[in-house]
């Protein structure tokens, strides 16, 4: 007689969400498993094509910045971008995935319980290993560019710490929205096309387009890349101005998050 | 509060918003602007309920009665708007076997997926993984993706699985109902076998069969409340009544089924056994059926004849008195005619029709005077009998057959 279900109300507290979530580790983990193999599962290549995609990815973008349209950006231009473009991509895929996985799969939540939390956190679990990649492929890129690589190189750590929380919460919080408010896959597939572009991507945080300066700063994600960036062509003169923003960002949408899911995470399934 | 039951429920009720099928913001745009509320549906509504710890509770009831909504509260799928539930134990839902089973992936990975989301740790899955893959006896596909699996394959896995997690509370919903025979007899005599390891096992089903075989206690849930609590047999009883008062207005409302003639009618009076007037039958006993026949004009050479019908509408049995000719009835006379049945049936609601007929005086079809409307009954039938009809077989065992094909008797 180890689990008790004790339900008066549809609240749950943040102690007994926390230890739901934490007793779900393993769910989690089997479940992302089975979305990242079912992927690509039907392909011939099968799991080849997860490394595929970003390394062709990087290798168009080299081509791109290196050869086509030679940008005046601090470093190398390949790896300043794909630095870059190797958050982006995974915040951008995760986010869409995970914002409405809670709705996606609700004949399986509608059906048994288990922490909502944890379809987002699968999405973003399954989108992990492309993260991983990314980094990977960044780090190549440093070495073979031919500078001189630093220690800066390990700020790469927090920076994938960073990222993944960032994109974990606000995964987490967006799948909760989407459940009330259906036009949440949609604002947020215009949102990250529009993110995207107001995020220093290929472009270096001090030369943030004039009047849109401050939405630059102030960017959730800005942070996450520019840490990225510390770690391999330099750090911007405020990068960590921009960190601790992000961090700032990732606590407040986290106990957003949190709130949401205290309150609804035992009614979900009466809208799905 | 005690923790001796297995499950509790103290007043609980569950509220259901009613949402317009149009987009979220144009109703709540009309709803600032009107200032009223949306409307409100209350699935289940102060419902009490104890389980102790290795009981087996049914649920029954009409669609839409609230069985669904309870199954959900007791798996922890969706919380009380009122009340306290309480489920001690590990719960395993047995509500649509198979659930998060990905087409793609191969019967055993789905085995890691689906015993995970029940709450099984990776290290216990894998203790578990062969006792499952041989008690859904699909050993030859299990490498195979899922989606070549026929659908009874696809049902013998999930129950597998959901039956190996050792839960201490089972949640059972219909799913009993599927699979092949051989499969359901397994399954059945898993239940049985879990029970009385002390497994506390809720049941929601329409199968009264199972009801009265495996239950201890049953509910029987009418628009959200429980409208009984008690011993199977007379849940399944009152459950009949229930059905019954709906059908009345179709019935005895139409009152009297009168020829184009207009010559007699007849009237299905009551259904009799020992205990009087009854609507719950059971295959065992005898039962009475009280015909009226009411004579407009003169009926001479007239006879009865009976039918029966299933619930889905097949006709189970159907048989006119031609020995016996009724007595001439002269108009405005009335006579009363008792037809006695053994209803040998499997479980199951039936309808109870009556016809009257003149014999006809040359050659040719007799004529239909009257017809009867349709009186619905209820059978509980012998244990385990699923079918048509009840056939009351007998086994016995007459002998061994050795290896030369000879056969020597036992006795």
């Amino acid at each position: 007689m180890s689990v008790v279900l004790d339900l008066d109300g549809p609240r749950t507290t943040t102690r007994r969400l926390a230890q739901q979530a934490w007793n779900a580790r393993e769910l989690i983990a089997i479940l992302a498993r089975r979305e990242f193999f079912a992927r690509y599962r039907r392909a011939t290549l099968g799991v080849i094509w997860a490394i595929a995609l970003p390394l062709l990815q990087a290798i168009v973008l080299a081509v791109i910045f290196t050869r086509v349209a030679r940008l005046p950006l601090p470093g190398n231009a390949f790896v300043f971008v794909f630095s870059g473009m190797a958050a982006w991509a995974f915040f951008s895929a995760a986010l869409s995935a995970a914002s409405t996985s809670i709705v996606d799969n609700s004949q399986l939540s509608s059906k048994i319980y288990f922490p909502r939390a944890a379809l987002p956190l699968v999405a973003v679990a399954s989108n992990a290993f492309v993260a991983v990649v990314n980094v990977i492929i960044v780090l190549i890129a440093v070495y073979a560019s031919g500078v001189d690589p630093t220690a800066n190189v390990l700020l790469l750590a927090p920076g994938m710490v960073l990222l993944f929380a960032l994109t974990a919460v606000t995964s987490a919080l967006f799948a909760a929205l989407h459940v009330y408010f259906r036009d949440v896959r949609y604002l947020v597939q215009a949102g990250l096309l529009l993110a995207f572009y107001l995020t220093p991507v290929f472009y270096p945080l001090s030369r943030a387009p004039g009047a849109l300066d401050v939405i630059v700063r102030i960017n959730p994600m800005t942070g996450v890349i520019e840490l990225y960036r510390a770690a391999t062509v330099g750090a911007d003169a405020h990068y960590g101005i921009a960190v601790a923003i992000s961090i700032a960002w990732t606590l407040v949408i986290g106990v957003a998050a949190v709130r949401m899911y205290a309150r609804f995470d035992r009614v979900f399934a009466d809208l799905l | 509060m005690s923790g001796e039951s297995a499950i509790r429920l103290t007043g609980v009720g569950k509220r259901y918003t009613k949402y317009e099928d149009a987009p979220a913001l144009v109703n709540t745009t009309r709803q600032l602007l009107k200032g009223h509320h949306r409307s409100h549906l209350w699935a289940l509504r102060g419902i009490d309920l104890d389980v102790n710890p290795g009981q087996c509770l049914g649920v029954i009831g009409r669609n839409g009665s609230g069985k669904s909504t309870l199954l959900q509260l007791l798996c922890g799928v969706t919380a009380p708007t009122e009340g306290r539930v309480r489920v001690q134990g590990r719960v395993a839902p047995l509500i649509s076997v198979g659930v998060g089973f990905h087409p793609e992936l191969t019967g055993r990975e789905n085995i890691y997926v689906n015993a995970a989301i029940l709450g099984l740790r990776r290290q216990e899955i894998d203790r578990k993984v062969d006792d499952i893959v041989d008690f859904a006896g699909i050993a030859d596909f299990i490498d195979t993706p899922v989606k070549f699996y026929s659908s009874g394959m696809f049902v013998r896995l999930g129950f597998s699985v959901a039956i190996q997690v050792e839960p201490e509370v089972l949640l059972v919903d219909e799913v009993l109902a599927v699979g092949d025979l051989a499969f359901q007899m397994k399954c059945f005599e898993r239940m049985r076998a879990i029970r009385e390891q002390g497994v506390t096992i809720a049941f929601v089903t329409h199968n009264l069969t199972i009801v009265r075989n495996l239950c201890d206690r049953v509910v029987v849930l009418e628009a959200g409340n429980k409208a009984f609590e008690g011993a199977p047999d007379a849940a399944v009883t009152r459950f009949h009544e229930l059905l019954a008062e709906v059908r009345e207005p179709e019935g005895s409302d139409i009152g009297w089924a009168v020829h184009k003639g207009g010559i007699a009618s007849i009237q299905v009076e009551g259904l009799y056994d020992e205990g009087g007037r009854t609507q719950s039958l059971r295959a065992e006993a005898d039962v009475v059926a009280r015909l009226v026949v009411n004579a407009v004009a003169e009926v001479r050479d007239a006879y009865v004849g009976v039918a029966v019908h299933a619930a889905d509408g097949t006709l189970v049995y159907s048989e006119p008195d031609l020995a016996t000719t009724l007595p001439a009835l002269a108009p405005d006379g009335t006579l009363s005619i008792d037809v006695r049945l053994r209803p040998t049936l499997p479980t199951g609601t039936y309808s109870l029709s009556a016809g009257l007929y003149q014999r006809p005086t040359g050659p040719g079809k007799a004529i239909q005077l009257a017809v009867a409307p349709a009186v619905s009954f209820h059978v509980i039938g012998r244990p385990m009998v699923q079918g048509t009809a009840d056939l009351g077989a007998s086994f016995e065992v007459v002998g061994t057959v050795t290896d030369d094909g000879q056969s020597t008797s036992v006795r």
